[in-house]
């Protein structure tokens, strides 16, 4: 599955979610199909699930809301392995990401 | 006029400082503006501030975050009218005043979040409302955005609501503060 366009890509390889560029729709309706996407990868039963965001350079509050509402959904597969990778270089990840640790504790947060 | 939060202004008149207008227009372009805008004005006082050897990646990121969600505030609640936008930059602190109009029935209902938003500490609130919109499908997430300002960023924020000189609606102010690293 992929979603493509001129401003970010979403795409899975397996159970790793990929996103690339910048992120900036404008609420919950906008960022349904990524959401579909990711719901997709979980409906697979999975035996690990990665969000990949390290070439995620921009994401705005309805996008960090989004990858929220898809951690509290991930709590209801406790024995699910769940990794978030995100990059130094992109400073809202090490800013932010940290909030979804709180979400859910069996989150592993990577962030290099 | 109401006034709520941290609306003091400490940059001077030798700040470096810079004014935009947005003008009125449908949404999609709009927010295109907003875009724009916002990187623009992260490049310009990044560099500025990168100037004496700071960091310019973080603080360009933390200006575009900040102009960007204040802007797609104002963009979703605006009357039909332009949206002005002033920032500044003194000695590592970075001052912004985004300015529209809104209805007053949208004033009010959010005079009551920024009176919840300001009673609460950020952090405990924020988590607390993602799991309130996780719980509930019809939820479009207020009052996230400016949340994730405060607690995550550090942003400091007030606002102020005045008649506006044109008609019935209200002009409302939206203050902010970041200190650069």
């Amino acid at each position: 599955m992929e979603i493509k366009t001129g401003e970010y890509n979403v795409w899975n390889e397996g159970s790793i979610i990929h996103y690339e560029g910048t992120l900036r729709l404008s609420g919950t309706d906008a960022y349904q199909p990524i959401l579909d996407l990711m719901q997709k990868v979980l409906a697979d039963k999975p035996e690990n699930i990665v969000l990949d965001l390290t070439q995620l350079e921009f994401l705005n509050s309805s996008g960090i809301n989004l990858l929220a509402k898809f951690t509290i959904e991930l709590r209801k597969h406790p024995d699910l392995p769940v990794k978030v990778l995100g990059s130094t270089k992109i400073p809202w990840q090490s800013k932010s990401l940290p909030n979804l640790q709180k979400l859910h504790k069996g989150v592993e947060l990577v962030i290099v | 006029m109401n006034q709520f939060g941290d609306t003091e202004r400490n940059n001077g008149p030798t700040a470096f400082a810079m004014r935009i207008m947005i003008s009125d227009g449908p949404l999609g372009v709009s927010w295109q503006h907003a875009s724009e805008t916002c990187e623009f004005l992260g490049d310009v006082f990044a560099l500025r501030h990168a100037k004496d050897g700071a960091d310019y990646t973080d603080a360009r990121h933390s200006i575009i975050y900040l102009v960007n969600e204040l802007l797609e505030n104002a963009i979703k609640f605006r009357v039909p009218g332009s949206i002005s936008v002033d920032c500044s930059l003194e000695g590592g602190n970075f001052e912004l005043t985004v300015s529209n109009d809104t209805a007053p029935a949208v004033a009010g209902s959010f005079q009551t979040l920024i009176k919840e938003i300001i009673s609460r500490d950020p952090g405990e609130l924020l988590i607390e409302r993602i799991e309130a919109n996780a719980a509930d499908e019809n939820s479009s997430g207020s009052g996230l955005g400016l949340l994730t300002l405060m607690n995550d960023y550090g942003a400091r924020l007030g606002w102020d609501f005045r008649s506006s000189t044109s008609g019935s609606a209200v002009t409302l102010s939206t203050h902010a503060a970041l200190t650069l690293n």
